[in-house]
């Protein structure tokens, strides 16, 4: 499900079915880094839309959480701590982080939740269809990772 | 010529007639267009939308055809992919349906879980449809897979919108 009043009202009605929220990790810089924040942004906007799709019924899509490069990891690490602690609260059992910033990764055991890292790729070069197939095949890599999730946690 | 001379009553009279019948043409020929439209729009083109399955080559399994047409919102127009799982049944009939689980809008994928094979499985809550789409009772869909109405041109599947089946 998407953060729009339409899908809300179906997470309202479906709530016991919807145990998992993904929260998308945008970077912002305007260094000289720009050009690589806005690939990974555009990247990982792109996926979150397609992953919504194959499993709108499970899990909600959060509107992305965008975070300023300069900031410090310890600061964006307690504010996603925040993003984290409140989500458990409301009953989500799997919470996952999907980003193309490798600094994540140094960081992965001081998050709760899951870390989904994916390169992000040259898209802008990309033709309309060819674009659609390769998210759709890194879509489905992530099928089988969300799934084995599901499994353990059940 | 000097026979047939036209009087000045005469002379007002043709160019009174002639210009206010332009003007009630004017306003009347845009009333007719609006009252006529619908019926000229029924006349457009049919909403089915070619994919790249050739009719010839659809097995028994169910394969997945994906299709993009244009999706317009407003002044913005995207291109939109959409899937179908089409097989021919028994009788040699085409079978087009629609991947989104009757739950909640999941994607179903053929023959993917181990313990129920040759159903379409749904990885969100463990739906499960057999190959006809009907939906296995005990699982959390509760209605059976839209179908989609086909038809063939030039040897290629093309399809329309999904519907909700309607028997079950």
């Amino acid at each position: 499900m998407k953060w729009i009043s339409q899908d809300i009202d179906m997470f309202l009605k479906e709530k016991q079915y919807v145990d998992t929220a993904v929260l998308p990790l945008l970077p912002v810089s305007f260094g000289d880094d720009i050009k690589k924040s806005v690939a990974m942004t555009e990247f990982i906007s792109l996926l979150s839309v397609q992953l919504e799709r194959q499993f709108r019924g499970r899990l909600i899509m959060l509107p992305g959480y965008a975070y300023i490069k300069s900031v410090s990891e310890d600061k964006l690490v307690s504010s996603l701590g925040e993003w984290e602690a409140e989500l458990k609260s409301q009953g989500f059992k799997h919470i996952f982080h999907l980003t193309s910033d490798s600094m994540w990764n140094a960081l992965e055991d001081r998050l709760e939740g899951g870390l989904i890292w994916l390169p992000s790729l040259p898209l802008e070069h990309m033709e309309e269809n060819y674009k659609n197939s390769i998210l759709e095949d890194q879509v489905k890599q992530l099928l089988a990772l969300f799934v084995q999730k599901w499994q353990n946690g059940e | 010529m000097s026979k047939n001379r036209v009087s000045r009553r005469q002379f007002l009279n043709y160019t009174l007639t002639g210009v206010g019948g332009f003007m009630a043409a004017g306003m009347l020929m845009p009333m007719v267009r609006f009252a006529v439209d619908p019926v000229l729009q029924a006349a457009g083109e049919s909403d089915f939308i070619p994919t790249k399955q050739k009719v010839a080559e659809i097995t028994e399994t169910p394969t997945r055809v994906d299709y993009t047409y244009e999706q317009q919102d407003a002044w913005y127009t995207s291109e939109v992919t959409g899937t179908a799982w089409v097989y021919k049944d028994e009788k040699g009939e085409i079978v087009a349906l629609s991947p989104v689980c009757k739950h909640l809008g999941c994607v179903v994928d053929w023959n993917t879980d181990k313990s129920n094979p040759d159903h379409f499985y749904c990885p969100c809550h463990g739906g499960l449809y057999t190959k006809d789409g009907t939906n296995v009772p005990g699982t959390p869909p509760i209605a059976a897979l839209d179908v989609f109405p086909y038809t063939e041109k030039d040897g290629f599947l093309y399809l329309g919108k999904a519907e909700p089946r309607k028997e079950a």
